[in-house]
């Protein structure tokens, strides 16, 4: 708990620096970072600071990056933007023009992301974010800006996929999303993949972020009868989805969410009510996944409960993967000049314990999403690219009847 | 039809829940001239109170209220005595930064202590629902329902007709005819915003028990508490009861008919019309 306490401390601590004790000659390279470790969007933000402390950490612990065969010691300069874009903005804008940070790491959040990309592109310096999904961010041919999430226009597409494979198929969809920048993108990549499976959609209904009744949309979905219901919105939003339906006893055959299902603390305030929520996720702590500097990803997460108390999520593995893609690019480039690790980022490609990262002409990583649900009190991979992986819990029995 | 009637039991409901977590404020506001900032942050609070009651102890989000309320009013009581008084005479711009510097660090307090996790209050049967012809009930609204229209009519009983509650009427209308006539404003204030913190407080175990719980809710809680304080008109219980039943109908049924981005834009229209026809709110007397 003293911990705990310590770490929320946001108050006062504008700047957490991190705790190395950066062996005395060693040149340090700055990242910076502005990230939402208070306001509504610090449950998720804080995953970010966790992460980017535990990879530079380990990395300096292994000697640090090597830079024209000189060791370098990583430190990261972290502001509390208090879930304000604005202030993000402006913290951006310190970090280089002050701060003299070297390289950039990112916030948490498509509309984070969105804004301070201009920053990164307006003084050159590269961006390594691993917050934001939404396609917008990466479609501004701006070359300062590299994206490790899979991106929210393909969220849903493996669960389209299976919804297919489903049997019976579900007759009718219902698509509902919030209204910020990931959302629209996750709806708007999602709406012509359902057309072309062939799946009709019932409902397509935008709602305000931050929405805390549910309640008409939900009797909107019994009353048409819907069979899936597919919702792009924050955890606070689906936490309040999944408890109203509940108490409205609205049982569509199956719902999938693209945030909440894979974090630890989102099934803990459900507890069984979290029960058959399908959701996906691009990353999962398997031993497969070899990384130089963890061991692998299994190890990873291991390590990284052990140090903070909870288990990674893909959040989490995403903010890991963007320090060791800036270290990557530093070694390749054998320089810390942005432009040069600029042209490194472009062409990085290696393995690591989030998966393989490779960046298209936009900056963004590709990575295919897998289908999730929760069984219990376990969490099952259900369906990938090459089908499924363990059967679904499907149709979803009535809320009455569990 | 069967939507239709749907719609507006969730409206109804919703607007329960809105009128109790909106009395408090009227209350404060009303009497105390004070528009309470941190209002919202109270009922984050009172959430609070009830899910670590409940989670920690066992005691059930209903039965708890009545803990919750006292704990608030105590708080209330010592706030008001001790840091709201110093500027209840003065701008009420003092008073609005007062407050709202009370938000942030309750907000801040609430993170520090609870994190940023999210938090339910999820008894066994907060999820049960009783069918009423083709109309479903959730139980824990229908409860939260039951409790606001009590809270409602016994504010309104004690302000009509106990000793305190005519003291604290006669201070919000005249306050130097209610000195003259022996009232203790000190007093009385402290025990104002002490109810005014208990219904929040109360409201917050509500909430908690059909919505979730974060350091964050507060803010919007308070505008939308605002917005019926105002609608229902500040010098009556029933009004503010009124409000709240008129702006969860008033969202229920945008969100069908027009959408759902648009509840909000619905909720704060409906308080601008009001402000223009009726500035003293719907069950307000003719200004």
């Amino acid at each position: 708990m003293s911990r705990r306490l310590l770490h929320a401390l946001p108050a006062l601590a504008f700047v957490l620096y991190a705790g190395t004790s950066a062996a005395a000659d060693a040149p340090e390279v700055v990242l910076g970072a502005s990230i939402q470790l208070t306001g509504p969007v610090a449950n998720t933000g804080r995953y970010y600071r966790d992460a980017y402390q535990i990879a530079v950490d380990k990395i300096n612990a292994a000697g640090g990056v090597k830079i024209g065969g000189v060791p370098h010691k990583l430190a990261l300069k972290i502001y509390d933007n208090q879930s304000d874009v604005n202030l993000s903005v402006r913290q951006y804008t310190q970090l280089i023009t002050q701060d003299k940070a070297n390289l950039l790491l990112g916030p948490f959040a498509s509309n984070f992301a969105l804004a301070d990309s201009a920053v990164s592109e307006k003084y050159k310096v590269p961006m390594v974010e691993g917050g934001g999904a939404s396609d917008q961010i990466f479609s501004r041919k701006f070359k300062y800006i590299f994206g490790t999430l899979a991106p929210a226009s393909n969220y849903f597409g493996t669960t389209v996929q299976m919804l297919k494979a489903l049997k019976p198929a579900p007759a009718s969809v219902a698509l509902l999303y919030a209204d910020d920048a990931f959302d629209v993108s996750v709806a708007d990549g999602t709406r012509p993949l359902l057309k072309s499976a062939g799946l009709p959609i019932a409902m397509d209904e935008r709602y305000s972020t931050n929405a805390t009744d549910f309640n008409s949309l939900l009797s909107q979905i019994k009353s048409k009868n819907v069979d899936a219901v597919l919702v792009a919105g924050h955890e606070t939003e689906i936490l309040n989805f999944v408890r109203q339906a509940k108490s409205l006893a609205v049982a569509p055959k199956m719902y999938s969410f693209t945030v909440g299902v894979p974090s630890e603390d989102f099934r803990k305030a459900l507890g069984s009510d979290a029960d058959y929520a399908f959701g996906m996720t691009a990353w999962l702590p398997s031993a497969a996944l070899k990384d130089r500097w963890f061991g692998d990803a299994q190890q990873f997460a291991q390590a990284y409960k052990a140090k903070y108390g909870y288990d990674p999520d893909y959040h989490a593995a995403s903010g890991v993967a963007d320090v060791e893609a800036l270290v990557h690019a530093m070694e390749t480039a054998g320089t810390t000049a942005p432009q040069k690790v600029r042209d490194a980022l472009a062409k990085t490609r290696f393995d690591s314990l989030y998966g393989p990262i490779a960046f298209n002409a936009h900056g963004q990583i590709d990575l295919p999403q897998v289908v999730i649900q929760v069984q219990g009190d376990k969490l099952a991979e259900v369906y990938g690219a090459k089908g499924f992986i363990t059967q679904p819990k499907y149709p979803m029995p009535a809320w009455n009847a569990r | 039809m069967d939507l239709l009637a749907q719609i507006l039991a969730n409206g109804i409901l919703l607007g329960g829940l809105y009128a109790v977590m909106a009395q408090g404020l009227a209350l404060v506001w009303g009497v105390l001239n004070i528009v309470n900032l941190a209002h919202g942050a109270f009922i984050m609070l009172g959430a609070y109170a009830s899910w670590y009651l409940y989670t920690n102890l066992g005691v059930d989000p209903f039965l708890g209220l009545p803990l919750t309320a006292a704990a608030m009013f105590a708080l209330g009581y010592a706030l008001q005595r001790g840091l709201l008084n110093l500027v209840v005479r003065s701008p009420m711009f003092n008073t609005l930064l007062i407050t709202f510097g009370l938000e942030v660090v309750l907000t801040y307090l609430a993170q520090w202590v609870f994190s940023a996790d999210f938090r339910t209050i999820n008894p066994p049967y907060a999820g049960n629902s009783y069918s009423l012809g083709p109309v479903t009930l959730p139980v824990a609204r229908l409860a939260a329902f039951g409790v606001a229209l009590a809270l409602t009519l016994g504010m309104w009983l004690f302000l009509l007709h106990s000793r305190l509650g005519r003291a604290i009427r006669a201070t919000a209308q005249n306050l130097v005819a209610a000195r003259l006539y022996g009232v203790e404003p000190r007093h009385l204030y402290a025990v104002t915003f002490g109810l005014g913190l208990a219904l929040a407080g109360a409201a917050g175990g509500l909430y908690g028990t059909v919505s979730q719980i974060n350091p964050y809710i507060g803010a919007t809680l308070t505008a939308k508490c605002f917005a019926i304080a105002i609608i229902g008109g500040l010098d009556n219980p029933l009004g503010v009861m009124v409000g709240g039943l008129f702006l969860g109908i008033v969202e229920s049924l945008t969100t069908l008919y027009v959408g759902p981005t648009f509840a909000d834009v619905a909720s704060f229209g409906t308080l601008v019309l009001v402000l223009l026809l009726r500035p003293s709110g719907l069950l307000g007397k003719a200004a």
